[in-house]
């Protein structure tokens, strides 16, 4: 439980900026997949198996809200 | 600061969502028109006649109007040279049955929930405007003779965004800038709990992967904008319902989500956070540039998430929740009146245990947390496609599959498959979202708006969030407010005579 203080400034649960704990390149991607792989005659991978890599470069919208 | 009554009260709130579609052959210069058209084809039982005259989006809620709301430059360059008719007629709108209103909004078929006052019930409604979308692209396909594909998702890849917004409804009382502070800490570290994921970037460095699909197309902090220049704080002033004593807040930072639970999350962390406000109990969080920190935060895919404060400042999206939740349990709600615990009481400690489990979940890399959080299902779901196709994170075949997992045909949509597999929150049954869209919560406004239009039809001149208004004898309408916090007394559906009904509206 964190002891509230409720200062105006929001001083409470804060660092300095540097250093940064566990920051780490995302450029990668993430890092830790968890997979439970589906068995590979399942409807997800029927379904994937439709997909065209390309669509999603054809898929193209009007800005909304 | 409000009464303690005041801060006991649920607050009402709905939900409404831009959907992206397609319709083989056609292009981003057709949607405009094809969208009236989509909108047309509904299958659901419905009242034309939404009444705009009480609509303002240009006002904003710090005092003043601006003079027109700006257009996205691209969407411009799509209409020159055409045509699209007149507006009531392009917006196409209709009224169901359960109060929810269903209309074109610049080129997207929108959904907007009728209002509730708990996020579950709002979760339902949402979910079930999902069949009435479907409905109308089976329809719009059979009478196009083409494939037409409809998606719950925030973008295109290429720059063009839409909106899964929330309103909640405020008393007047509240500053703008107690708001503001209130739910603008919210509105960033809840991404980590109800972000949709999204696979690449279009604003600012290149990444392969985010946590919100949203995030890249916030450029203020706060403004009234909505189409381009977005806020993460949209100050639009439209209350729909007496502005001296209401103000409604319309979040557009949220992502529209297919796992349920994240909906009823994403509401009910934004309710929590009014509700602070209301008791003048919320947290105070220096976010100084909350555009940065949503962009940063988005892109921080594996904790610890850090959000940059002020005076060089940090702290992190687990931190801030946790504010929110143990600044409600040190809430005295007691009015010492005798009275139950409220409902907002009870719906709140679901909430806060939930979030704290995630949380948890998140921080120990335990899967489970994939099961009811977009973001991290769709990452799953990004994993198994890159491995099956040997691809590396970057590669733009990733944002197919991401575009698929928002496709809302049960029979096509990858979230579905994974939803049946048991590898995603399973959906609300096909009866349960029927029934939300013939039966809503009895006493709302929303639910006699629905009655006016099942009952009443004939008889009405126009509907809209805030009024009803009937034709009445010769000339003379009779326009009668609805109001957003009166619970309505259930006798009204069994009144046949529309005098009566609108007798029993007006009384007090």
């Amino acid at each position: 439980m964190f002891n509230l203080n409720l200062e105006p400034e929001g001083d409470r649960l804060t660092r300095p900026l540097e250093p940064e704990p566990g920051r780490k390149s995302e450029d990668a991607g993430p890092t830790r997949p968890h997979i439970n792989r589906p068995d590979s005659g399942n409807e997800l991978f029927k379904r994937m198996k439709k997909i065209d890599p390309d669509q999603a470069k054809k898929y193209r919208q009007r800005s909304g809200q | 600061m409000s009464s303690l009554r005041s801060v006991r009260q649920a607050i009402l709130c709905g939900t409404e969502t831009e959907y992206g579609f397609t319709v083989e052959g056609s292009g981003p210069e057709d949607l405009v028109d094809l969208a009236t058209q989509f909108v047309k084809q509904i299958k659901e039982d419905c009242y034309i006649g939404w009444d705009y005259r009480h609509e303002h989006p240009r006002s904003d809620l710090r005092g003043f109007s601006v003079k027109q709301l700006a257009f996205d430059p691209t969407d411009a360059q799509f209409d020159r040279g055409r045509s699209h008719g007149n507006s009531e007629d392009i917006r196409a709108d209709r009224v169901l049955l359960n109060g929810a209103r269903f209309y074109n909004d610049h080129g997207h078929p929108e959904f907007a929930t009728p209002e509730c006052f708990h996020a579950t019930n709002l979760m339902l409604q949402d979910k079930a405007g999902e069949i009435v979308l479907l409905n109308a692209a089976n329809s719009l396909a059979a009478e196009l003779g083409k494939e037409v594909r409809v998606y719950k998702n925030n973008t295109d890849f290429h720059g063009a965004s839409y909106g899964s917004h929330e309103s909640y409804l405020v008393p007047r009382e509240i500053s703008f800038e107690d708001l503001y502070k209130a739910v603008v800490p919210i509105l960033v570290a809840r991404i980590v709990l109800c972000g949709a994921g999204k696979a690449g970037s279009e604003s600012g460095s290149k990444c392969p992967y985010q946590i919100s699909s949203r995030a890249d197309f916030f450029m203020e902090s706060a403004n009234v904008e909505t189409l381009f220049r977005r806020p993460v704080f949209n100050t639009r002033d439209e209350p729909h319902a007496d502005p001296s004593q209401w103000q409604r807040l319309h979040v557009i930072a949220g992502d529209a989500n297919m796992i349920p639970s994240a909906v009823t999350r994403k509401i009910g962390l934004v309710q929590l956070a009014v509700t602070l406000a209301k008791a003048g109990f919320a947290p105070q969080w220096t976010i100084e540039d909350p555009v940065a920190a949503i962009k940063q935060l988005s892109r921080t895919i594996n904790p610890p998430f850090v959000i940059s404060l002020s005076r060089k400042n940090w702290t992190t999206a687990t931190e801030i929740l946790e504010s929110y939740f143990a600044a409600f349990e040190q809430l005295d709600l007691d009015t010492g009146d005798g009275l139950e615990e409220s409902k907002p009481r009870a719906d709140y400690s679901v909430l806060i245990q939930e979030c704290r489990t995630l949380l948890q979940q998140i921080e120990s890399n335990d899967a489970e947390a994939a099961h009811h959080i977009d973001w991290l299902c769709k990452r799953k779901l990004l994993e198994i496609a890159q491995a099956e196709n040997n691809w590396d994170w970057g590669h733009h075949g990733l944002q197919s599959y991401d575009l698929e997992y928002h496709n809302i045909d049960p029979s096509e949509g990858l979230y579905f498959a994974l939803a049946d597999m048991g590898e995603a929150e399973a959906y609300p049954k096909l009866e349960e979202r029927l029934d939300a869209l013939a039966n809503i919560q009895v006493g709302t406004r929303g639910w006699v708006r629905g009655l006016a239009v099942q009952k009443f039809r004939d008889e009405l001149a126009g509907a809209s969030w805030g009024h009803l208004t009937f034709k009445g004898q010769g000339q003379q309408k009779i326009e009668v407010p609805l109001e957003p916090d009166r619970i309505y007394e259930p006798q009204l559906a069994l009144i046949s005579n529309v005098g009566n009904f609108i007798s029993c509206l007006t009384s007090t």
